[in-house]
This record gives C-alpha cells, sequence and structure tokens, in this order.
C-alpha cells in the first residue's frame, strides 16, 4: 500500500508536470504564430517539467521541497520490503535499490544481446531487419553502459563506502535518494525508444546522424542528460562522504582499497561527465533549434562531438573499471587471509589511472581524419596507462603468493577479474598503436576488447560482490554450491564467446551490423553458441539470490571473517550502522599479524532482522 | 618459496610455448597491398610480446588457484606488505615495457604511416592514380578524375584498381560520418562532411571479392538503417586489365 501510494503520486504528479510543461510550450508557440506542437521542443520542455513533477510525487517534497518554504519535512513510512519504493535516504536502501534496478536493467540489456547473437548466428538478415537490429544494438549498447557506470558505484559503493570508513550516512543523503530516484524516468525514456523510431546511432550518437534520425534519439540525449546528472550528484556525494565522514583513526593511509577505488571513480564521474552531457546538449540544440554545431554546410564540424564526446567516455571506462578493480583487490585480500600487497602502490596506481584517463581521448579517433600530429602523443600516452594498471596487477599477484586462498564465490569471481583483464588489457596495446587500430578500429575486434575489460573486468567484480555482500545485506546467505555453478559456466560462457569474437574482427567483420560476409559464418555460429550458454549462466544466478533471500538460512554478522568495518556490524546493519561510532586503531588488512586490531567497534546492536524476518 | 616461484616459471614457459604455436597459424585475412604486410608484421610482433604477460599472469593466478588453497578460512597467510624491493622492480620492468611498446612498433610505425602529411600513406605520398571516394546513405561513389569515370552501385558495381600502382584516395561523405574500409589493404579512414581525408594505398597482388571478401569497400562507421549493406567488390587487376575496364566504362 505504501509501496503504490509512494510510486502512484511520483507518476502523476510526473504525468502533470508533462502536461503542464506541453501546455507552455503550446501557449508560448502559439502566441509567437507558430503551430502548438514542435516534437523536439514540446518533449523536451514537457520532459523537464515532467521530471521535477515525478521527484517531487516520489517524496522529494515532503522529505525536502517543504523546507523551501519554512514547512516541517516528513518522510514517508514504509515497513519491510515497501521501504524499498519510497524516497528512503538511508544509504543502505539506496544501495540495494540500485543494486537490483540494475541487474535486472542488466538481464533485459542482457536478453538484447541473446537476440543479436541470434540475428548475427548467421550470415543475412533472418528475423530482424536492418533498423530492428540498429535498435536493438543500441538500446543494449546504452543499457549496458548504464549498468557499467551505476551498478557497483550505485549499488555496491551506496552500501559499502558509509559502512566501511564508520559513518552513520553518506554526507548528503537526501541527496542521495534524489540521485536514486532520477533513474526510473532515464529507464523510461531509454525503453520508449523503439516506440519512436528506435536508435539508430548505437550509443555512441554520432552527428550528423544523430541530428537527422528519428525522435527515439531525442528521448536517448534527454534520458542520457539526467543519467549525467546522477553521475555527478553521487560523485559529489562520494567525495564529500569520504573527505569528511571517516570514522576517528581512518586515515588516508587505512583507507580500504574499495573505498579508494571509489574516490578516484568519483571524481573521475565529477570531473568528465559533464562532456557527454554537453555533447548531447549540442546534438539536441542540433537537433530542436537547428543550432548547426555538426552542420558542416553552415559551418559547423561533426569531429567536434567526437572529441567532446570521447573526453568524458574515455574516462567512462574507468569510472566503470577502477571500483572494479577496487572490489577484486578487497575480496582477494580478505579470501587470501593476507594482508594487501603493496597497498600504497595500488593506491598510487589507483591515482595514476585518475591523472592519466583525461589525456587519452582520442585514441578511439585515430581513423577520424583528425590532424596527424594528435596520433603520437595520443598513442604515447595511451600505453603509458598500462604502468599505473600494472600496479593493480603487482598488488594483486603479490597477494595471491603463498596466500591461504579461500575459494568461496565472491573470491573465484575476484580472481577471474585479474585473469579476464590481463586479456582485456593486452589487446587494448593493438588498439592504442595507430597502425594496427587502423585495421582493428570499429571491427568486432574492439567489441572483443572491451568486453574483456567491461564485463570480465567490473561486471565480474560486480557479481563478486553481490555475493560478498548478500549476507550483509540481506541477513542470509545464498546457496554455495549454486554460486559455484554460476561462475564457472559464466566463465567459461563468457571466455569462449569472447576470445572467439576477436577473430572474426581481425579478418574484416565490422561491428554494429546485421549482416556480415558469408565468409565468417562458422565462427560467428560457434559465438552465439556460447553466448546462449553464457546468457543461461545468469538462470542458475536469479534463483539462487531469489530463493536465498526469501529462505536461505540466516547470516552469522561476518561470515567471511573479513576485518574491514562493514563486517563489525550485525547483518543486516542496524539503521544508523554502528551503536556509537568506531574508533580506528590499524590498518585494515593484517591478516598473519598476532593481536591485530583495525578497530573497536561498540558491540553491536540487535538491529535489523534477516529479510524475511528471523527463523 | 622457491619452490612455488620455479612451479610458476615452469608453467609460465610451458603456456607461452603453447600460446607462440597458436600464434604461429595463420589468422589473418589475405595480403592486397603491401601495407597489409606491414600490418601484419606489427600485429605479430605486438602478440609475441604481449602472450608472455598474459600467460604470466595466467600461470601465477593458475598456480595460486591450485597450490595455495583451504578448505575452511580459519588459517592466515604470512603478513607480508611489499614494501621492499619488489614493487621497485615490478615498476620498473612494466615501465620499461610500456616504453619499449610506445616506441617501436609504436610511435616508429606511426611515422611510416604518416609520411603523407595529410593522412595515411605508409612512406608513399605521391600517387600513379587518384580516386575520389563519396559516402553516402548507403553507398559508395568513386570517381576516377584523370580517367574520368565514376562508378557506384548502378554503374560499374565494383571499385577496379591497378596492381603494383600508388593509389590515393581522397574521401568525402555528403550526408553523415562514415568509414572507407578495405580490410585486405587493412586500412580505413572515416568520411566526414565537410572536409577531405586521404589514405594512399599499393596494391600488391592480383585479387576479387569473388575469391575473397577481404576485398571490399566497406563502411566502417554506424551510419543509420542500411550501414550493414554499404558494401561495394573491389577487384584488383593488372594494368592492361584496368585500361580496358577503363575503355569500357567510358563506352557505357
Ligand atoms: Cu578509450
Ligand atoms: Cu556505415
Amino acid at each position: 500500500m505504501y509501496a503504490l501510494i509512494s510510486i502512484a503520486s511520483g507518476v502523476a504528479s510526473g504525468l502533470i508536470g508533462f502536461y503542464v510543461g506541453v501546455g507552455l510550450t503550446a501557449l508560448v508557440r502559439v502566441a509567437f504564430g507558430h503551430s502548438p506542437w514542435d516534437a523536439q521542443i514540446s518533449i523536451t520542455v514537457g520532459y523537464i517539467f515532467g521530471l521535477v513533477g515525478w521527484l517531487m510525487g516520489i517524496g522529494m517534497w515532503g522529505a525536502w521541497g517543504r523546507e523551501w518554504f519554512g514547512l516541517p519535512t516528513y518522510a514517508r513510512k514504509a515497513p519491510g520490503w515497501q521501504r524499498y519504493f519510497v524516497f528512503n535516504s538511508d544509504h543502505k536502501v539506496i544501495g540495494i535499490q540500485y543494486l537490483v534496478t540494475f541487474v535486472v536493467v542488466f538481464l533485459l540489456a542482457g536478453l538484447l544481446a541473446m537476440v543479436m547473437r541470434a540475428e548475427l548466428a548467421q550470415a543475412g538478415n533472418q528475423f530482424l531487419s536492418n533498423d530492428q537490429y540498429n535498435a536493438v544494438m543500441g538500446l543494449h549498447g546504452i543499457l549496458m553502459i548504464a549498468v557499467a557506470v551505476a551498478a557497483v558505484i550505485g549499488g555496491i559503493g551506496n552500501y559499502a563506502v558509509p559502512l566501511m570508513i564508520g559513518a552513520q550516512d553518506m554526507a548528503f543523503p537526501r541527496l542521495n535518494a534524489l540521485t536514486y530516484w532520477l533513474n526510473p524516468p532515464v529507464a523510461l525514456l531509454l525503453l520508449l525508444t523503439p516506440a519512436l523510431g528506435g536508435l539508430e546511432t548505437g550509443w555512441t550518437a554520432y552527428p550528423p546522424l544523430s541530428v537527422l534520425t528519428e525522435n527515439a534519439q531525442l528521448l536517448f540525449n534527454l534520458a542520457i542528460i539526467t543519467f549525467g546528472l546522477t553521475s555527478i550528484l553521487g560523485g559529489l556525494n562520494f567525495i564529500a562522504t569520504i573527505i569528511f565522514l571517516r570514522a576517528p583513526g581512518m586515515t588516508w593511509g587505512r583507507l580500504p582499497i574499495f573505498v579508494w577505488s571509489m574516490f578516484v571513480a568519483s571524481w573521475l564521474a565529477l570531473l568528465f561527465t559533464q562532456g557527454f552531457a554537453a555533447a548531447l546538449l549540442m546534438v539536441l540544440l542540433d537537433r530542436a533549434f537547428g543550432m548547426s554545431f555538426f552542420n558542416a554546410e553552415a559551418g559547423g564540424d561533426p569531429l567536434l562531438y567526437q572529441h567532446v564526446f570521447w573526453f568524458y567516455s574515455h574516462p567512462a571506462v574507468y569510472i566503470m573499471v577502477v571500483p572494479g578493480f577496487g572490489l577484486a583487490l578487497e575480496l582477494i585480500t580478505h579470501f587470501s587471509r593476507k594482508p594487501l600487497f603493496a597497498y600504497k602502490y595500488a593506491v598510487g596506481g589507483l591515482l595514476g589511472i585518475l591523472g592519466l584517463s583525461g589525456l587519452v581521448w582520442a585514441h578511439h579517433m585515430f581513423t577520424s581524419g583528425m590532424p596527424n600530429y594528435l596520433h603520437g602523443p595520443f598513442l604515447a600516452l595511451t600505453e603509458a596507462i598500462s604502468i599505473p594498471t600494472g600496479l593493480i596487477f603487482l598488488s594483486a599477484l603479490g597477494t595471491l603468493f603463498m596466500g591461504r586462498l579461500w575459494l568461496k564465490t565472491p573470491m573465484l569471481f575476484a580472481m577471474a577479474v585479474i585473469f579476464n583483464f590481463a586479456l582485456g588489457g593486452v589487446t587494448g596495446i593493438f588498439l592504442a598503436d595507430v597502425p594496427t587500430d587502423i585495421h582493428l578500429h570499429d571491427t568486432y575486434f574492439v567489441v572483443a576488447h572491451f568486453h574483456y575489460t567491461i564485463v570480465g573486468g567490473e561486471i565480474f567484480a560486480l557479481f563478486g560482490a553481490i555475493y560478498y555482500y548478500f549476507p550483509k545485506m540481506t541477513g542470509r546467505m545464498y546457496n554455495e554450491t549454486l554460486g559455484k555453478l554460476h561462475f564457472w559456466w559464466m566463465f567459461l560462457g563468457f571466455n569462449v564467446t569472447f576470445f572467439l569474437m576477436h577473430w572474426p574482427g581481425i579478418l574484416g567483420m565490422n561491428r554494429r551490423i546485421a549482416d556480415y560476409p558469408s565468409s565468417l559464418e562458422g565462427v560467428n555460429l560457434i559465438i552465439s553458441i556460447a553466448a546462449f550458454a553464457l546468457g543461461a549462466s545468469f538462470l542458475v544466478f536469479v534463483y539462487n539470490m531469489v530463493v536465498s533471500w526469501v529462505r536461505g538460512p540466516v547470516a552469522e554478522a561476518n561470515p567471511w571473517r573479513a576485518r574491514t568495518l562493514e563486517w563489525q556490524t550485525s547483518s543486516p546493519p542496524p539503521i544508523e550502522n554502528f551503536p556509537a561510532p568506531p574508533v580506528v586503531r590499524g590498518h585494515p588488512y593484517e591478516y598473519g599479524v598476532p593481536g591485530a586490531v583495525h578497530a573497536i567497534v561498540p558491540t553491536p546492536m540487535p538491529g535489523g532482522a534477516p529479510a524475511g524476518g528471523a527463523k | 618459496m622457491a619452490r612455488h616461484i620455479v612451479n610458476i616459471v615452469v608453467i609460465w614457459v610451458v603456456l607461452t610455448v603453447l600460446g607462440a604455436l597458436v600464434l604461429t597459424l595463420d589468422y589473418l585475412p589475405v595480403i592486397g597491398a603491401e601495407y597489409s604486410e606491414e600490418f601484419d608484421g606489427i600485429f605479430r610482433l605486438l602478440a609475441f610480446m604481449g602472450l608472455p604477460v598474459l600467460t604470466f599472469v595466467f600461470a601465477w593466478v593458475g598456480y595460486s588457484f591450485f597450490a595455495f588453497r583451504q578448505r575452511t578460512g580459519e588459517s592466515e597467510g604470512p603478513a607480508w606488505w611489499g614494501r621492499n624491493w619488489v614493487p621497485i622492480a615490478w615498476l620498473a620492468v612494466t615501465a620499461s615495457l610500456a616504453i619499449t611498446v610506445m616506441i617501436y612498433p609504436g610511435l616508429t610505425g606511426l611515422a611510416k604511416l604518416q609520411a603523407d602529411p595529410r593522412g595515411y600513406g605508409w612512406g608513399e605520398t605521391g600517387a600513379d592514380l587518384v580516386v575520389k571516394v563519396t559516402g553516402f546513405r548507403w553507398s559508395w561513389a568513386f570517381e576516377y578524375p584523370e580517367q574520368g569515370i565514376t562508378v557506384n552501385a548502378v554503374q560499374g558495381r565494383e571499385l577496379v584498381l591497378p596492381v603494383d600502382a600508388t593509389v590515393r584516395f581522397e574521401v568525402n561523405s555528403t550526408d553523415v560520418v562514415h568509414s572507407f574500409w578495405i580490410p585486405a589493404f587493412r586500412m580505413k579512414i572515416d568520411a566526414i562532411p565537410g572536409r577531405t581525408t586521404y589514405m594512399v594505398v599499393k596494391p600488391v597482388a592480383t585479387g576479387s571479392y569473388a575469391e575473397d571478401q577481404a576485398f571490399r569497400a566497406q563502411c566502417a562507421e554506424l551510419c543509420g538503417l542500411d550501414h550493414s549493406k554499404m558494401v561495394l567488390p573491389v577487384r584488383v587487376v593488372e594494368r592492361e586489365e584496368f585500361e580496358a575496364w577503363v575503355q569500357q566504362m567510358k563506352a557505357q
């Protein structure tokens, strides 16, 4: 009931806002002698009003907006599972909201990939027309980008970072809730794109094509500008939280490595996201008002977009993968029962990536016709980024060596991150090197490469973290056998699919195509079969998660005997995380050190009950 | 400890040898231009340089998985922090590897590729033949200004080039961004509205799309609806055959 009221009032005031915006646009247009409706302008203005209406209706008005008019604020009450459907400012609730939302989006976008692989199993068009294929491919791309940007940062980051640094919540809890509730409109807009002609440009939305295409592009632009806002606000919130809310004694040198990685990723999000938003805003202005930023005939330049776009979108891969590194190192040290090897070098590696990632964007543009003198510096800087990345490997491999590896499901995923990313890193050299890139650019070699880095690096870390935090989040334990089954199934499916995919790329199969030369048929059929196997592995995951959440065995507070703070409170933690602020005394990774103490934590309160009540 | 290091090194060497055997297989497309060989050489070199890095990580992670496992999670490993020479040595080795690859084959290869300051040329700047390429949704038009002929999807239906002649492509687009790519030549350059881009190629072997599908002018940049169908066959022929083809096209 509470959940229904919350969502319904959000939707209702969102719709009212939309119609108010469309109406106002019509009034102004009629007053100046135009027709009342112009798709670009009316939808844009309607969306802005609708977005504000949705946010106010979902609970921002009660919890925040009333304050602006001197009225007392209130929070919507909702018991049990219904708390996930209201404007809730508890970082643990928001973390789970993010995680569940984006796992659902991940599965949906994965289904789209299955559709694409079915079409690509044979040459020629079997059951998708070219425009349907483009729509499916574009939607798969942008939904997965959203998952990669938001699932680890918004989900695991929100849940774990305040706990790990001994804070009660994020620095700006209401802003955090706002950040989450900006996401449903983004999802809605993207899922509506097939109804308005489908995306034709892929997620990169290069003009002039993106200026000329169907109105699906407009929804895409509005969605991404909104999504960019969530990234920027989230980044700001994490930076403030990590700087100001660390428990006494939690010095920078004692910060868990995942928190460091979140700090770096948040700076990247804060500094670079506006590039993507600005690029798409310019496309929007070109579409709505004929501003001609990218229209060569009117003095614009299509290459301008590519520079602005990649200025964000290269750092974006580090926004995705750096928290993945952080999680992998975090899990590897806990499950190797050994201190994190060369901790300071690993932190230095993360900071090195932060420093270099803004200086390599044009490696996506080696064939774009940009001036020749730009190729050398971007080649060199791109290859230089392998040096700080190498430090992450040093830390991981050094920690594994002579460890006491406790091979639980989360550890398997973390080790797979190192394994997969090694291949993703090596193939990256072929793309950073201009002479090889001019053949390989925009082929399936690139598709294989970035799936190795983003899926192999980040999404594997995400699943490891989901298993790792499952007992903390739900108070219940997942099924270990099914967890391991999911891991091996996914690991094999993933590696067969994407390792083979390099080859058609080398032979001359370009990406983003519904059809390809018939000589490439055999290998594509094998890739498709492996991809279906990969897709099927998630059925095991979903079954395990759902069943364990409802009736898994009750978990201990610290089933992993981990030393970091989030495990020193009950599972799930009480609303204020710790009964009193913990006092940090030592490093979080002092495994094998007799009598080592990370922190003095007051005795956990009975706190939260496991999901569905205690057994 | 030394025993574990020795074991990892043995596995590393074995994996590297096996990988090197795989890399000697013929996995590259047909060689259509002089510069396809340059590409293939650099590709193979990078593959052989990357292989030991990759197998090092695989050997280390794989060996740890089997050799260092425990069942209960109760025992703890040695408290090593890595505050010694190891990270410095690691940094030195990885940095010198990165800088090596950056210089050779990276920047040296680039210098050769960019001998023509306007575009790609692999050491070639002049041209025996100029072909003006125009991309449009969703096909190509090839104009031979010196020969006074134009071919496209209706007329001629293929790009014909003489063997052993240096061809300069001057690439344009009339609508959106396309990318002009011939896989057999290992070169592509984007076709951008409002500016001309250049690519110089010297075909060294005769061949055609009918024999090998790497001989095709493929659009490589997503350009909307029929992007995947934006293909025209390429045929590389002997000089005399080319002249005859030009005459035949003129007659039409
Ligand atoms: Cu990049
Ligand atoms: Cu195209």
